[in-house]
């Protein structure tokens, strides 16, 4: 991959920088500030996670930072340049809780769309194998499940080899076993690529098992209360929930949010 | 096929039963022929010149699709433009209300004064009658589109041309053929009341000769002739529609299940 010298140069820096990052929100009832400013750094092929209350502009800091959201006040660089320029790169992929697939493409046609979009090559093939979704080409989302469309989703995401995968509780609608099947997935995936990701999420032992670091915000207005590493090993595996350093990371980011940290509720 | 006998036979024995006492209740009661024909006499007029009928539906439709197609093209662009400008949609839904709630019978005869005694005022008021459910439906359509796919473009810097192209015109099909359904028997309504009141071509001068000259059976041709004239454009509709639409039936199944 080509990238431009000033975003090779960012490695140093991080792939991600926020300072001092704030916004208010024009609600109908005045002002809203959902953002306190908020300092945060990933670095190039980090897997952070933001967790948090309901509310307490998670989702505001990723759609600031994937340029979907021109913020109060504060600076956000992605890759050493701006949000905007990061788009025009191409460096984004992007995954929310609703898939957003199109209705009228059909699986193979939605993972070719940032293909079209960009005009970049990709293997959309090879990225349906990843993604475990070979053989379901001609399907149309309808007719999956909300693990499968996640999975679309994904692969959609990914097929233009962004540098900065941006997730929005990208597992936040599915089923439990979905859920857990989508976890080892995107580990596999991760794990062989160590792209930059920043995924938001509200469940404290998916942030522990997936991330190098979590990130805990305070509710409204948000501001940063902790961050956790994560001491566990690569590659990571579902068995190392009940790794000790795994339920002390759990715990310490439990502390942050506020919840009672006694055995009996480190289950979720 | 016991199953299709069972969604075709109904309706197929009660319009039969419904003809039966027609032609029973005229002949007992002996009814005048200029106030109610017999079915049998109706048949007959319509068997008796097919073409008479064909050539004035054909006018008619001709002139209906025309307005259909002016009316649809206009309203589409002009939601194209108002689907990404509030002020826009602002400055031109006012006049736009105003044609809909305005009587076409009232403007008629400025639409003769503009535009003379051709098809051109007819072809008008078919359009003028169809406009409004095309522009509300493709303004909803367009602006229906789908906020994380809209976000997914986003951050591809997709242009304004590929987020219309790829995402917002196909979340509008479904839509602008909910506004076809309404307004293709509306523009077929629109043609023969303007032929009506110019007693000038199609079914509408048909029928007002055929009024003049007392030929019931001929009115009560006609009155068959448009209805299945009616059904048959909104089932081509329908068609086009399951064709052009198939995913929203996976959609729609997938939400019943």
């Amino acid at each position: 991959m080509t990238a431009p010298a000033a975003s090779r140069s960012s490695a140093a820096t991080g792939a991600i920088s926020v300072r001092g990052l704030e916004h208010v929100y024009a609600g109908a009832d005045g002002p809203l500030a959902a953002l306190a400013p908020v300092d945060l750094d990933v670095r190039e092929g980090e897997f952070v996670s933001l967790v948090g209350p309901s509310g307490c502009g998670k989702t505001t800091l990723l759609r600031a930072v994937a340029g979907l959201l021109e913020p109060s006040g504060g600076e956000v660089a992605l890759l050493g340049g701006t949000p905007s320029a990061a788009q025009r790169a191409r460096h984004i992929g992007l995954v929310a809780q609703d898939p957003g697939l199109l209705p009228w493409r059909t699986v193979e046609q939605n993972v070719r769309l940032p293909l079209e979009v960009t005009g970049a090559d990709g293997d959309i093939g090879a990225m349906l194998r990843r993604v475990g979704i070979d053989g379901f080409e001609h399907y149309r989302p309808a007719e999956l499940s909300g693990g499968m469309r996640q999975r679309v989703a994904l692969a959609r995401a990914l097929v233009h080899r962004p540098r900065v995968l941006l997730m929005d509780e990208p597992f936040g609608a599915l089923d439990e076993l979905s859920r857990e099947a989508m976890r080892v997935e995107l580990l596999r995936l991760w794990e062989a690529e160590r792209i930059t990701v920043l995924f938001v999420t509200h469940a404290v032992r998916e942030a522990v098992l997936l991330s190098d670091r979590v990130v805990v915000m305070s509710p409204r207005p948000g501001r940063i209360v902790e961050d956790v590493a994560v001491d566990l090993p690569r590659p990571r595996t579902p068995e190392m929930e009940e790794a000790p350093a795994f339920l002390d990371a759990v715990r310490r980011v439990r502390a942050a949010l506020g919840v009672v940290s006694s055995p009996s509720v480190l289950g979720d | 096929m016991r199953r299709l006998a069972w969604v075709i036979l109904p309706p197929i024995l009660f319009a039969v039963a419904l003809l039966a006492a027609w032609q029973a209740w005229v002949s007992v009661r002996e009814i005048e022929y200029y106030i109610l024909p017999p079915p049998t006499d109706v048949a007959r007029a319509l068997a008796g010149e097919p073409g008479r009928y064909a050539e004035a539906l054909a006018e008619s439709l001709l002139t209906a699709l025309s307005g259909l197609v002016l009316a649809s093209t206009i309203a589409f662009a002009l939601a194209v433009l108002m689907a990404h400008s509030r002020v826009l949609e602002r400055a031109i839904y006012p006049p736009a209300l105003l044609v809909k709630v305005t009587p076409i019978v009232a403007v008629y005869p400025l639409l003769l004064i503009w535009f003379g005694f051709g098809v051109w005022p007819r072809v008008v008021v078919a359009a003028l009658i169809t406009f409004f459910p095309m522009l509300v439906n493709a303004i909803v359509g367009l602006r229906a589109v789908d906020t994380s796919a809209l976000d997914v473009l986003r951050v591809l810097d997709a242009s304004k041309a590929q987020v219309f192209w790829k995402l917002r015109l196909p979340s509008s099909l479904p839509y602008v053929f909910a506004a076809l359904r309404i307004s293709v028997p509306l523009s077929l309504i629109g043609a023969v009341v303007a032929e009506f009141l110019s007693g000038a071509g199609g079914m509408g001068q048909l029928i007002l000769i055929a009024n003049g000259e007392f030929e019931t059976d001929v009115l009560f041709a006609a009155v068959f002739v448009l209805a299945g004239a009616g059904i048959g454009i909104t089932a081509i509709v329908s068609y086009v529609e399951s064709r052009v639409l198939g995913w929203t039936q996976a959609e729609r199944q997938q939400m019943g299940a």
